[in-house]
């Protein structure tokens, strides 16, 4: 990548966050896209074309991959060096280990899609990256949190900045959730294949710790974090109270690591552990709306950005989603609501309202604020950004909806009686019943990808822009690419 | 006191970094010690026993398949789920899955207790060709599986890696006598590592799962797992109230 | 002691106890004094901080779509 900017800029680091920014994008529309193509799978399965490859059941982490570690977790690198170098008003700390963060995260990536279409899998949700991938993962995680850790000892400002407690607590739990979620015994040396060191209900208690806390704190504390800064900043305003934050922090470290057993109601897990991830999950409700409050007054006074800004816009739909979403999950982890909704569509739903709703939008408005700074030049285009802001507003919520009633129409149909006490519905009617919302939800997907793929070409063209200007102006000596 | 620390945390990277690492290892420290420490997670049934070679590597192609991104494991407490699969799953029927394959989905339905439901030409066909047998079926066709024979070359370091997990496979002399008190004699000889390839080949020439004998392929491995799942243990033998207090 | 500590009946309420005494704490301390929390707030602003000499300058003279720096104290 060139170096475009001029040594005034040196104060900090913004090579890094730029090419994290660019991947982001880029692993936006490339998970989006595996996606949408699995999500057609489901309606239409001649697409899955005989392949090995793209069948559903491997390319399925594909796409979970390249969207929360690809695109979200590039997200969080590129936010995260930008805020914790501006709010500490220092330079990052250590160039050449963050650089081997940006390529040993690409590498992870990469390797995890290649290797899950080969067939190398884990067999655990959100953790398929076999043993090799998951040590490259250790590495530059430390390397992470040293980088990270590394900059804020060095401040210049005696108090560490909220945002920044977030990132550290996702950077911290995704650590120890990793560790201990991926500890395996390889066939062999040169294989790739492993097995899980525990087994059964130790197994599944391990890996439902990692997979709800990988949302708690990969998808939810990390972006909480990007939240804290963007939003104050582009408001041109605080945020609303900086001791709600505080409690909020907190609390939300405290409680979410609870909460993974309400993956396991009803299942072989014994009963007081999945009921004490039903009685943290509800009382996680109230830090979770503290922080969507905290969020969405700060525009208080000045609601008018709302119909003139579409950046801004793309934040409070976010904080919404997020209120939503954390209302529906409480709703969900009820023993009794979740003898109905699991194992069905409503929880891929849920999981969509929050990661394309909250994590997604709140990236986007992020991201839409901070390209314009690091290239030093105004976005190419408002008009996209408003486009990209209604293609993904309307599809999310086709999305969310039509997951919502095949969800809800499955759990009642395999649950119903007829009146000599039968089972009313085989299987397969259920499924043959799915059809129409499979379709419904991957043209929800379509909106929603066609949104990413315009802000990409928008923020190509921004950078193009900005590279331009920055050779224009700066003197012969400036690199070019 | 409390006003010193907060001041101390908010100011010192080092401080936050442990207040926060307290905060957020408490959950996991409660709910998952306990199930390594506590007797009574599992229910105590005979017939629960390690998968043979040939069940294991079909094991290992159901998740190489990512099978578990649509079909759970798991029957739950429910009068309809009993109706439609069978007796509720227990814990000590997964004891030795590494990794477990509860899920956590059903796109289609649950395959804890398919052992015995359908025949082997049934299976066959079905990977095939789902639409063959269930028009309306969304599944993918998985007709590599009856193509490619099954790779059986380091089936022995499939299971040693298991037996380091702590699945009873026997490797010695020892090993094997107890597994032989413990499961019976026959099982005893198919979790024997050193023959796990001449035990591999007889289990699939003996069960002709893809109806070829003349070949081992991944077809015959996927097959004899599906048909063991959920028929290890002999409910006939448990009263509901054996069963219960585990839960 | 250690006893009494390993038994689940008892090792529950008093985590119980001492979780709930420190969120109380917590807040209290956010909450409590008013001076504090002035103090508190003022961190608000350590965003707006940060402006480098380039957004200070605007290189090109170009209008930023939303000038960050209206609503500093």
């Amino acid at each position: 990548m060139a170096a475009t900017s001029s040594p005034a800029t040196e104060q900090y680091n913004y090579d890094i966050v730029k090419k994290f920014s660019v991947m982001a994008l880029v692993w936006g529309v490339v998970g989006m896209l595996v996606g949408v193509w699995i999500a057609s799978e489901l309606a239409w399965p001649f697409l899955n074309f005989d392949s090995p490859y793209i069948s559903f059941g491997r390319f399925r982490p594909v796409h979970t991959s390249a969207v929360i570690f690809g695109f979200g977790g590039s997200a969080l690198f590129a936010t995260s060096y930008y805020v914790v170098q501006r709010t500490c008003q220092t330079r990052l700390w250590g160039e050449g280990l963050a650089n081997f963060t940006f390529w040993g995260w690409q590498a992870v990536i990469v390797l995890a899609a290649v290797s899950y279409v080969m067939g190398y899998s884990q067999g655990r949700e959100y953790a398929e990256m076999e043993w090799p991938i998951d040590i490259l993962i250790e590495i530059v995680w430390v390397s992470y949190l040293a980088v990270f850790i590394g900059t804020l000892m060095q401040r210049k400002q005696p108090h560490i900045y909220v945002a920044n407690w977030f990132y550290l607590a996702f950077i911290l739990a995704t650590a120890l959730l990793h560790t201990f979620n991926n500890l395996a015994v390889p066939v062999g040396l040169f294989s790739l294949k492993s097995y899980s060191l525990f087994s059964g209900p130790m197994d599944a208690m391990t890996q439902w710790w990692y997979g709800h806390n990988a949302v708690g704190f990969f998808l939810t504390a990390a972006f909480l974090g990007m939240m804290y800064y963007f939003v104050p900043k582009h408001a041109g305003r605080p945020i609303y109270s900086y001791r709600l934050s505080i409690v909020h922090f907190w609390a939300l470290s405290f409680m979410y690591m609870w909460v993974g057993t309400h993956h396991l109601h009803w299942t072989a897990l014994p009963d007081w552990a999945s009921t004490l991830g039903a009685t943290f999950s509800i009382m996680l409700l109230l830090p979770s709306w503290g922080g969507m409050i905290n969020g969405i007054m700060t525009l208080s006074g000045a609601w008018d950005k709302l119909r003139t800004d579409p950046v801004m816009r793309f934040m409070i739909v976010a904080l919404s989603f997020y209120g939503m979403s954390t209302f529906e999950g409480p709703l969900m982890s009820l023993k009794d609501v979740n003898a109905l909704s699991h194992y069905t569509d409503w929880t891929v739903g849920h999981v969509h309202s929050g990661a394309l709703g909250w994590v997604a939008m709140i990236s986007f408005g992020s991201l839409y604020h901070m390209i314009p700074k690091l290239w030093n030049t105004p976005m190419y285009s408002q008009r996209l950004i408003n486009v990209h802001f209604w293609l993904a507003t309307i599809g999310v919520l086709l999305y969310i909806t039509a997951m919502w009633i095949s969800g809800i129409m499955q759990g009642l149909m395999w649950r119903a009686f007829d009146d000599f006490g039968n089972l009313q519905y085989s299987f397969v009617e259920s499924v043959a019943a799915m059809h129409p919302f499979y379709a419904m939800r991957a043209i929800g997907g379509m909106f929603f990808v066609t949104g990413m793929i315009l802000m990409a070409y928008n923020c190509a063209m921004t950078i193009r822009q900005g590279v331009r200007e920055a050779r224009g102006a700066a003197q012969p000596a400036v690199a070019a690419a | 006191m409390s006003k010193l620390k907060h001041e101390i945390i908010e100011t010192n990277a080092g401080w936050l970094l442990v207040a926060t690492m307290l905060a957020i290892s408490v959950g996991g420290l409660v709910e998952i010690t306990p199930l390594f420490m506590i007797d009574d997670t599992m229910e105590k049934v005979d017939g629960v026993r390690p998968y043979t070679p040939l069940e294991q590597r079909g094991r290992d192609i159901y998740i190489r398949e990512g099978c578990y991104t649509c079909h759970s494991q798991m029957v739950r407490p429910f009068r309809d789920e009993q109706l439609r699969y069978g007796h509720y799953s227990l814990a000590a029927e997964s004891k030795y899955d590494h990794p477990f394959q509860w899920g956590s989905k059903r796109t289609g339905p649950d395959l804890a207790r398919v052992g015995g439901k359908y025949s082997n030409e049934w299976h066959v066909q079905h990977l095939i060709k789902p639409k063959s047998v269930v028009p309306e079926s969304v599944m993918p066709n998985y007709p590599w599986l009856l193509t490619t024979p099954l790779d059986i070359s380091d089936v022995g370091d499939r299971l040693r890696a298991l037996r380091a997990t702590g699945v009873p496979y026997s490797a010695n002399a020892e090993e094997y006598r107890r597994n032989a008190e413990r499961f019976g004699e026959d099982v005893a000889r198919q979790l024997h590592i050193p023959d796990a390839q001449r035990n591999l080949v007889a289990q699939a020439q003996a069960g002709n799962f893809d109806g070829d004998r003349s070949s081992v392929t991944e077809m015959d491995a996927l097959v004899a797992y599906l048909q063991v799942l959920g028929t290890m243990v002999d409910f006939r033998q448990y009263k509901p109230e054996d069963l219960v207090k585990y839960r | 002691m250690l006893d009494w500590l390993a038994q689940a009946e008892n090792a529950k309420p008093l985590g119980l106890l001492i979780f709930f005494v420190t969120f109380c704490l917590i807040v209290l301390w956010v909450y409590g004094s008013k001076k504090r929390g002035e103090r508190l707030e003022e961190h608000k602003h350590i965003p707006f901080l940060d402006e480098d000499e380039k957004d200070e300058a605007n290189a090109h003279g170009k209008k930023e779509i939303n000038p960050d720096r209206t609503h500093l104290p």
